[in-house]
């Protein structure tokens, strides 16, 4: 299942613009709407699934005579009892500038991970844009608490960043409108939640934000790999006071209690905001506790990744995915990766001869 | 799904290995302090029917008779004002005590009094046929407009007045219209006889050894079921089509067997009647479902459970099943199930154990209540295990080897056979 810029309907042409999809007109390549008809030329994606995806039976649909079977609200075949796909078990997204994948992992039966990106043109440049969320298992319905809450901070993100804000600014809009779309999926007693984190990759920052344990990390040869979010988890808490080491700390139980995150029961809005100038060349990751559980450390995260991400972050994303899935695929998993310095989106840029 | 007040939570291991088909679940269904249901088709309330053996046996010891007759007042006594009501005098026909036109009474301080008035007549004299006093009680509920329906029976003999096919097709009749609560007086009634009533009426059966205690037990059974407020309330169990639902068991408070009275209410789905329910209760079920295997990584719902009445659904389980080739996963069993297999193999090692005593099979009585003695310790059933020890001398619980006594009182044999399926419950 891929969806991405490629995908999208837009007839790529060539460096200099694209054609619109509802009317036809040229539109240039830094345009957010077309012109003529005012159709969004670069919209966000998200691991929603395809578009149109129907969910149906794995095994039933293979009896071409029978009627399609019924898939009821849990997910499940009312024929033959299956557990259909969501959709959103393997999801692929490829923006060319970005890309990323959310998977299910081996041992969840659904993915409550979400992830949400965009890119837009502005007058400093391209701006790459990232939403990662994982939803809180102990939570209800925490694959709606996630998707909910990516879709509507992207769209968010991307609506501030076309209209010239600050990109700290734009993060606190973002988050604060992921709060709100989550909120109202539940009251406080019973608030679908997940943990939050977003990126906006500029020309010279990368501005982060997030609440919970899900992470963004500089991944770099010629300078530091390190990470840039810090997380709200006990086991975090309890390394900064001193009174564990972090890998005591990963080995405990309460490694995966977070102390913040969204949802309806969240009273006041917590989120943290870090600015980060790139010194270099290098890549941003950012992922949920399903891959860094397994190689929590930036530097070996680095090794993982590079130098295969510099020019194709896609097949560097799924290597990650397989890293985890090979160490064990106990979580879901979401790996997003945006290559620095941006370079403009350019269906001519793959093919170019290396 | 209304808030109704009714919780259904599953316990199971959903993991099975590869090739496994055998899903086990304990269904556990609880009632809050506040339930309520839309009445399905007209007519609130309640309605009681006190049903009396009069046959002359019952006048052997005379207390025999004079007991019933304060128990029915007893009974009588504790039938909230507004509540329908009537009591029944049985031998080898029926007839109406109160009212003697054979309608249904409303109950007020002054149809209370006339009622225990008219009971003070009952005498002794006849026979026993016991499809008769529920056959006339099924026509006097039938003429009145309630929605939870409720007998109390007691006899103190066999059923000699008539076949049992005649006992039978009576039965038949009357399942689903009222519930009923059987109590054997003395000694000389057939456990076996009067539990087939209770079971298929959705009540529980017990022996009261010495009449003296009927009218404290009268009055216990007749509050509990003025506290009844939602009836005819069933487990519909759907299935996968491949599947075969193998059994659907009450195992708490005491073991019932439902599997055999499955009602289709869809293409792939069956209804189970769990009879009514008060505020407050908890009771636990065990569904096993054999599912066609799938590979390793898939996952699939075995079974769903919904607790209905009429058309409404009051709460809802799943039970699923994922194949994984994790062998910790797979091999882990549930503790409440396996609980729950003990106290149902608990039941039959009794039951099957005094059959076997009675037809003078002295080596099968010894092996199966051996077998019972060291499940009812195992499982910390303490009130079975007592029962037992009025049967058999313990020479090892662990190994449950045992000792037949030579000398067992009538009274400690029906007590243990009516006992029998009273479980007890694990924390989870």
């Amino acid at each position: 299942m891929t969806a991405g810029a490629l995908d999208d309907g837009l007839m790529h042409d060539g460096n200099t613009g694209v054609t619109c999809p509802a009317c036809g007109s040229q539109a240039g390549a830094a345009d957010s709407f077309c012109e003529s008809c005012g159709t969004e030329l670069a919209p966000p994606v998200s691991s929603a699934g395809p578009p149109g995806y129907s969910a149906q039976c794995p095994v039933c649909s293979l009896d071409e005579s029978a009627a399609p079977g019924v898939i009821s609200a849990e997910g499940y075949c009312e024929s033959c009892g299956r557990k259909v796909p969501s959709g959103r078990d393997h999801v692929e997204l490829n923006l060319e500038i970005l890309a990323g994948v959310s998977d299910r992992g081996l041992r969840h039966s659904r993915n409550e991970d979400a992830m949400a990106l965009a890119t837009t043109e502005t007058p400093d440049g391209p701006v790459a844009i990232a939403v990662v969320c994982d939803g809180v298992s102990s939570s209800p319905n925490p694959e709606d608490a996630s998707l909910t809450g990516a879709q509507a901070a992207v769209r968010m993100l991307l609506t501030s960043i076309r209209r010239g804000d600050d990109p700290d600014e734009a993060s606190m809009a973002g988050v604060r409108q992921a709060h709100e779309a989550m909120a109202i999926l539940g009251s406080p007693s019973r608030a679908p939640s997940a943990t939050y984190v977003s990126v906006i990759v500029g020309a010279d920052a990368v501005t982060v934000c997030w609440l919970g344990d899900s992470r963004a990390y500089w991944l770099a040869t010629e300078s530091e790999s390190q990470r840039l979010t810090r997380d709200d988890s006990l086991a975090e808490e309890l390394v900064a006071d001193g009174e564990m080491t972090e890998a005591q700390a990963m080995a405990s139980p309460q490694a995966h209690v977070i102390t913040r995150w969204l949802g309806a029961d969240v009273v006041t809005l917590q989120p943290h905001i870090a600015r980060f100038e790139p010194p270099g060349r290098g890549v941003i990751l950012v992922c949920s506790d399903g891959l860094w559980n397994y190689r929590p450390e930036a530097a070996s995260l680095a090794e993982l990744t590079l130098p295969e991400a510099f020019n194709d972050p896609t097949s560097a994303a799924d290597a990650l995915l397989k890293f985890a899935l090979d160490a064990g695929g106990m979580d879901n998993i979401t790996v997003v990766l945006v290559p620095f310095p941006l370079v403009r989106p350019a269906p001519l840029f793959k093919e170019a001869p290396s | 799904m209304t808030d109704s007040g009714f919780t259904v939570d599953v316990d199971q291991n959903q993991y099975l290995p590869e090739g496994g088909r055998d899903v086990n679940a304990v269904v556990t269904v609880t009632s809050g302090a506040d339930v309520s249901v839309a009445a399905p088709g007209g007519g609130a309330g309640s309605a009681e029917i006190i049903i009396i053996d009069c046959s002359g046996s019952m006048d052997y010891p005379p207390t025999k008779m004079s007991q019933a007759r304060a128990a029915t007042a007893a009974a009588i006594d504790v039938v909230r004002d507004g509540v329908g009501f009537a009591v029944v005098a049985g031998t080898s026909t029926a007839w109406p005590v109160f009212p003697p036109d054979g309608s249904m009474a409303v109950a007020s301080p002054a149809s209370r009094a006339a009622a225990k008035q008219a009971v003070t007549g009952l005498r002794a004299n006849g026979g026993t046929a016991i499809g008769q006093w529920l056959g006339l009680s099924r026509r006097i509920f039938a003429g009145y407009p309630a929605q939870l329906r409720h007998a109390i029976l007691l006899t103190d003999g066999k059923n000699q007045h008539e076949t049992p096919e005649q006992l039978a097709a009576e039965l038949s009749q009357c399942e689903g219209v009222f519930s009923c609560d059987c109590r054997g007086v003395g000694t000389d009634w057939e456990v076996k006889e009067l539990r087939t009533v209770s079971t298929t009426l959705l009540g529980t059966v017990d022996i009261v050894p010495d009449p003296a205690g009927l009218a404290a037990d009268f009055a216990s059974m007749m509050e509990n079921a003025m506290g009844k407020q939602v009836a005819d309330v069933s487990l519909r169990v759907w299935t996968p089509q491949t599947a075969t639902l193998k059994f659907v068991k009450q195992v708490a408070p005491a073991v019932d067997d439902l599997t055999g009275r499955r009602t289709q209410s869809g293409p792939q789905a069956g209804d189970f009647p769990t009879g009514a329910w008060g505020p407050g209760e908890s009771r636990d079920y065990h569904v096993g479902v054999e599912v066609s295997a799938a590979g390793v990584g898939q996952e699939m719902l075995a079974a769903r459970i919904s607790l209905v009445a009429g058309a409404e659904v009051l709460g809802q389980g799943l039970v699923r099943a994922i194949w994984t080739d994790d062998e910790a996963l797979s091999t882990k069993i549930n503790p409440r199930v396996a609980h729950y297999t003990g106290q149902a193999e608990l039941a039959e090692a009794i039951q099957e154990g005094l059959e076997a005593r009675k037809q003078g099979d002295e080596e099968t009585a010894t092996a199966r209540l051996g077998r019972a003695v060291a499940l009812a310790h195992q499982s910390g059933n303490e009130d079975t295990a007592k029962l037992l020890a009025k049967v058999v001398d313990v020479v090892d619980v662990e190994s449950g080897t045992v000792r037949l006594k030579k000398k067992v009182e009538d009274a400690d044999e029906m007590a243990l056979d009516t006992r029998s399926t009273k479980t007890v419950r694990v924390k989870k």
